[in-house]
């Protein structure tokens, strides 16, 4: 089943009066619910505008000709408004950057119950999401350092647990080992792996790595706006949608044992 | 705690802004309680004035100048209207009125208790001892005001100097915020002898002193218009100056409203300056801030909290910097009232209503000046914040 469904989606980003860029230039995706997938291309291939579109940063162009679909579990989202967009983002999606994007002032624990607070958790309750996030990623006595206290793949693995803490019902990921060295670049797939494996979380990443899209269930590649390959659903993807609430006990519950 | 470790991160330019808003709410508190102090002063004048005729002799003002006589104050009772005539002595308490002097000069005002017949409504309280008695005339007794009671650093029972006369203090006033703190008060007879030694020997050798008088204070029977009593007193008395409650507030009043201006004015003025550079920091944060504002937008902070976040921040830089402000400008004042005390001067009056709207304008004024940089920041776009650099 599709969790995520594009069709016709545009961009064209006006650079100058003159120099507009053609990014995306009609792209059809379809994500299955707990599907591992990786969008590779060339640098300026239309992956990272894709992203943005896919995780709703950006709103698809309104075409002249065939109208821009795009929908997350069955719902449009292409003609949202911009607080519906930031809606949506902060409840049912995750998101994990090549420069990892803490906020440098907060603390692990508080940069993880950031998203809880603008997904309207507060309180005990986010603080307790935050600490079983931040415990699915291994840094539970991390809880108070700083960013700048945590070496990169530690600062990865805590945006992991931000993009995960709400249980969004996809994760996106924008070159997530970009900017590590190949044992913790290693280190922070294995655990987008184990979460798409063991609680069938849908993750959908961009990256230059072939590694990385290897370990993929499916590689998308794009040349200059437009998909060339689909690329080949892997044969069984089946694990229990990570929103359910048997999920959410299954993965907090060993590591609240471990804590 | 988020929040302060925010302004903690430039330590110094916070700080600088901050003490900005500190200079300028200081600056307010400082002149706002001159200000307070003048309009008591006025207030005070303009109810006393009120309802009454002061007559004085030409040239003279307020009761001080030239000499009356208590005769004429048989003549103005014989007048249409007039209910009760009070003969004063007023003089200052010391001839050396050199130096700039804020409000009301020490001064000695005699006359008869109880001789407006309860017709003076001014109220006034005693701290501790009792009011003057017609039994007084003739003894040396005084009742001081509270600034000139600290000033003599006298109590009840005590002997005080006035006018190089011994007066046995037997009551002290309550503060009353206007011209009676600063004033000794003397039966007639006594202040007519001070009085005459002021005068040269040739003038005063020519002068009854049971007769001498430097005001008369006239109450109108009830429903007259005081004016009307001034009118008939300019028209069948001459060489005098009779004033009304009116005089005074179009005087004194439009006079001390021009200096309040003036006085809130600069106060406001530092203000702005301070509320300017609150919009410069918090422009230069949200600039720093770019990327930061840029994630907390990707992961589903809205816009409206974009806003509040910077608008609450640049609020708190206003607080913190108006209470400082207050702080400092309550010591500023409490020392210039201490200061001033030995003269009897009191120059500030400190209200509360000063202080909390002082604190409360400098928390809008950073909340305003934070909206600016804040609406920008809401405006970013969620991409381009996180590719900033």
């Amino acid at each position: 089943m599709a969790i995520l469904e594009g069709r016709n989606l545009r961009k064209t980003y006006r650079l100058s009066r003159r120099n507009t860029v053609e990014a995306l230039k009609g792209v059809e995706i379809s994500i299955d619910q707990g599907e591992m997938v990786a969008i590779m291309g060339p640098s300026g291939s239309g992956k990272s505008t894709l992203m943005h579109i896919l995780g709703l940063l950006h709103a698809p162009d309104p075409n002249h000709g065939p109208a821009p679909e795009l929908r997350l579990a069955g719902e449009d989202m292409a003609a949202l408004s911009d607080n519906a967009r930031t809606r949506i983002r902060a409840r049912r999606m995750g998101f994990v950057f090549q420069d990892f994007n803490l906020v440098p002032t907060l603390t692990a624990l508080e940069n993880v119950m950031l998203a809880c607070e603008y997904a309207g958790i507060g309180g005990k309750q986010a603080r307790q999401a935050g600490l079983e996030a931040l415990a699915l990623v291994g840094l539970e006595d991390r809880a108070s350092h700083k960013p700048s206290e945590l070496s990169g793949g530690e600062q990865q693995r805590v945006a992991v647990a931000r993009a995960l803490v709400n249980k969004p019902e996809i994760i996106l990921a924008d070159e997530p080992t970009g900017n590590l060295d190949s044992d913790r670049s290693a280190e922070v797939l294995a655990l987008l792996r184990e979460f798409n494996r063991e609680h069938g979380q849908t993750i959908v990443l961009v990256t230059h790595d072939a590694e990385v899209g290897e370990a993929c269930d499916r590689v998308i590649r794009m040349r200059d706006g437009r998909i060339r390959d689909q690329g080949q659903r892997a044969a069984a993807v089946a694990a229990p949608a990570m929103a359910t609430p048997a999920a959410v006990a299954a993965m907090a519950g060993p590591a609240v044992a471990t804590a | 705690m988020r929040l302060v470790r925010d302004l903690g991160r430039r330590k110094l330019r916070s700080a600088l802004t901050i003490t900005g808003i500190m200079i300028g709410i200081m600056a307010l508190v400082v002149f706002g309680s001159m200000a307070n102090k003048i309009d008591a002063l006025v207030k005070g004048g303009s109810t006393y004035y009120k309802d009454k005729v002061v007559v004085s002799a030409k040239g003279g003002y307020m009761g001080l100048g030239g000499v009356l006589s208590t005769k004429m104050a048989d003549q103005i009772s014989a007048l249409d209207g007039v209910d009760v005539v009070v003969a004063g002595v007023e003089m200052l308490l010391s001839d050396d009125q050199s130096g700039v002097s804020m409000g009301t000069p020490p001064m000695i005002d005699g006359s008869v208790a109880d001789a407006d017949k309860g017709r003076e409504t001014f109220q006034i309280n005693y701290a501790t001892g009792r009011a003057l008695t017609e039994q007084d005339e003739g003894s040396n007794v005084a009742v001081l005001g509270s600034d000139l009671a600290r000033q003599f650093n006298a109590q009840v029972g005590d002997t005080v100097t006035l006018r190089d006369v011994q007066f046995k203090v037997v009551g002290i006033l309550e503060p009353t915020l206007t011209a009676p703190d600063n004033s000794a008060m003397v039966p007639l007879a006594a202040a007519q002898q001070l009085f005459m030694k002021t005068l040269p020997t040739l003038v005063a050798d020519k002068l009854d002193v049971n007769v001498i008088a430097t005001s008369l204070v006239v109450y109108p029977e009830p429903g007259v218009d005081p004016q009307k009593i001034a009118d008939e007193i300019n028209a069948s008395i001459s060489g005098v100056t009779p004033m009304t409650g009116k005089d005074f507030d179009q005087e004194i009043g439009a006079a001390t409203s021009m200096l309040n201006a003036i006085l809130i004015g600069i106060g406001l003025i530092s203000l702005l300056v301070g509320g300017l550079s609150v919009i410069n920091t918090m422009a230069m944060s949200v600039a720093e801030r770019t990327r930061e504002i840029g994630i907390k937008r990707a992961i589903g902070a809205s816009r409206w909290r974009i806003r509040r976040e910077i608008v609450i921040e640049s609020a708190v830089i206003g607080l913190i910097g108006g209470l400082l402000g207050l702080g400092l400008g309550y010591v500023i004042t409490t020392l210039g009232n201490d200061a001033g005390r030995s003269s009897a001067t009191i120059l500030f009056d400190l209200t509360f209503g000063t202080a909390f709207s002082s604190v409360a304008f400098a928390t809008i004024l950073g909340a305003t000046a934070g909206f600016i940089p804040a609406w920008h920041a809401s405006r970013l776009d969620p991409v381009t914040a996180l590719r900033y650099e």
